[in-house]
């Protein structure tokens, strides 16, 4: 048998604030924190973007670090990181491990001071240095590790950290990620033509491309018997994770969704349990007319004529790229602690192409026994967990 | 637990050998890296005979520099106003796997680490505790990274990390096939504050 993966704390910052609680009161009441730009320096004002609502001078003072010059990214992993580890009562624990996705790593500096070098005198830009300063700042990790698979980059890290506990490697990992937004990937994405004038539209007819957002969540995960014996408060189950490639191109998805399909089947299963067990799906859902309709022909593949609901969280809290699948992995668990179905308010128009997401005024009440939680990166990455209830 | 064994390792192909494993009209519109890591990652294929892995794994300190540095030379240059889609989508660190997996058609398990020196290490890892767990029967595991003029020029430019300029390949099976190199008995990856990260491969040469 292999070990049962729990959770037993999360952190999480995004557009719709600072913290679990402050982001579930925002999904509960269906405010979104998309608007206009404040933080990046950017020119293009048209798009508008879910940024973390504090400057990076509040984060550095809010974390207490000394002047100089600090990553986004790095800032709001550590505060993210810091709930998580403070939730689950191991902030004096030693020789833990941490896994987490980025894609933008210290970008922001490197395009600031560019064509000259960023001036600090240690490593900011590269994936693994950012991880390892959000690792850093706390000082018991032992083990770090980062995944980057674009916008799939969080969630392959939880679905890594479910394997090193179930291989007997570790007891706990803390898996997550970590994206702050850079005129790199906004220029990039401004360069594919899929950011939206408005607030993104999942599903939506009328949906015309997506909103980057940023962010950082990470999830304490923790094998049942670790979790058992320090007493920790069990939040919820990893039981299920799955990925797959579709292989079908760069930065488009299939027709069929095949990856996104793949991965679903394989979360749905390794979690043990069937399609109509799952009570809400939290989709990748971007907006981009392509994106959408390829998740719904794979979500119907999956689960045929008993969809459960579904809904995307992103005109909430933008596309937070690399960060996205533990930030919705986050939303999972609220979602099922509070039992309620996040909704999008802002739903309109039908479109045959896609699924019909949960839309509304207000919050339904239900209750939530297994639900799943989709990511999907550039070059087809497609990866699909089910979160559980603990019981 | 399944034994795991490394079948094949690849290193850099020659650029002589490309038009062996790849059409010139193929490789034409691919950048100098994605073009050395699909042949080293073909070749290991074929002298392992696993033509279908199970998994595709990449480690890359860096990530794919030639794309990231015309990003923000246009960035530089042009401002705002730049439009380079094919640049960017190629400039995230995941393309080399995917575009193994794109171009051989493999829908199985794809993952991408970037962790300065041990970028590769712990891909390994991710595939050895999956074969060792039968999840999977077979997986390449790769490690890539280039290095550009802006990086020749000044080595230092994104930092202290040394980075190798390098493309390999590894074949890994839970069968040890007609000529195995190494079998892998473990892979152990260290963080401490204030050091560098290290890496362990424990291995049996058969």
């Amino acid at each position: 048998m292999r070990p049962k993966v729990v959770i037993t704390g999360m952190g999480v910052v995004s557009a719709l604030g600072i913290g679990a609680e402050a982001n579930l009161s925002a999904l509960l009441r269906g405010e979104s924190g998309v608007c206009a730009v404040r933080y990046l320096p950017t020119e293009h004002r048209e798009f508008p973007v879910g940024e973390v609502p504090m400057s990076g001078e509040e984060l550095r003072q809010r974390l207490s670090l000394p002047p100089g010059i600090y990553s986004r990214t790095h800032l709001l992993g550590v505060l993210a990181l810091r709930e998580a580890l403070e939730h689950s009562k191991l902030l004096q624990q030693n020789a833990l491990a941490l896994i987490s996705g980025t894609t933008v790593g210290g970008m922001d500096v490197t395009e600031h001071y560019f064509p000259a070098p960023q001036p600090a005198d240690r490593d900011i830009h590269d994936c693994g240095a950012s991880t390892n300063e959000i690792a850093d700042y706390f000082g018991c990790f032992e083990y770090t590790m980062t995944t980057s698979t674009a916008c799939s980059s969080a969630m392959n890290a939880l679905i890594m950290g479910k394997l090193l506990i179930e291989s007997g490697e570790r007891d706990i990992v803390v898996a997550g990620g970590s994206e702050a937004l850079s005129l790199f990937h906004l220029n990039g994405f401004k360069s594919l033509m899929i950011l939206d004038r408005e607030r993104c539209r999942p599903f939506d007819q009328t949906r015309a491309g997506l909103n980057l957002g940023e962010g950082a969540a990470y999830l304490v995960l923790e094998s049942e018997t670790s979790a058992l014996q320090r007493g920790a408060e069990i939040l919820g189950v990893l039981s299920g994770g799955g990925n797959a490639c579709d292989a079908h191109h760069q930065t488009a998805s299939s027709e069929d969704g095949e990856g996104a399909y793949l991965a679903m089947t394989q979360a749905v299963s390794d979690a043990g349990v069937s399609p109509s067990d799952i009570g809400y799906v939290n989709a990748h859902g971007t907006g981009t007319p392509n994106n959408d309709a390829s998740e719904s022909a794979a979500l119907r593949r999956v689960f045929g004529e008993k969809l459960p609901p579904v809904s995307s969280t992103k005109s909430y809290t933008g596309h937070t790229t690399s960060a996205s699948g533990s930030i919705e992995a986050v939303f999972c668990l609220l979602a099922m602690r509070e039992g309620f179905l996040p909704y999008q308010s802002e739903y309109q128009n039908f479109d045959e192409q896609c699924i019909v997401p949960v839309s509304g005024k207000e919050c339904q009440r239900v209750s939530l026994h297994h639900v799943m939680c989709n990511a999907f990166g550039f070059g087809g990455n497609d990866s699909s967990i089910i979160l559980s209830r603990y019981e | 637990m399944n034994r795991v064994y490394v079948t094949a390792i690849v290193k850099d192909v020659p650029a002589e050998e490309y038009s062996r494993y790849l059409p010139p009209m193929k490789a034409r519109r691919m950048g100098k890296l994605q073009k050395r890591a699909l042949v080293t990652a073909l070749k290991a294929m074929e002298i392992s005979g696993i033509g279908e892995p199970d998994a595709i794994l990449n480690g890359t300190a860096m990530g794919c520099m030639e794309n990231t540095v015309q990003m923000l030379n246009g960035l530089a240059a042009e401002g705002e106003a730049m439009n380079m889609p094919t640049c960017f989508m190629q400039s995230t660190h995941n393309t080399v796997a995917s575009m193994m997996a794109i171009y051989t058609k493999n829908h199985g398990y794809n993952n991408t680490y970037s962790h300065r020196t041990v970028s590769f290490e712990l891909a390994l890892q991710d595939a050895f505790l999956r074969l060792r767990t039968g999840r999977l029967r077979t997986a390449l595991v790769c490690a890539n990274d280039e290095l550009t003029e802006l990086q020749l020029r000044n080595p230092t430019f994104f930092g202290q990390l040394e980075v190798l300029d390098r493309s390999e390949a590894w074949m890994l099976s839970v069968e040890p096939g007609g000529n195995p190199l190494y079998e892998i008995e473990n892979v152990r990856v260290i963080h401490q504050k204030g050091a560098e990260d290290r890496a362990e491969i424990t291995k049996k040469a058969l």
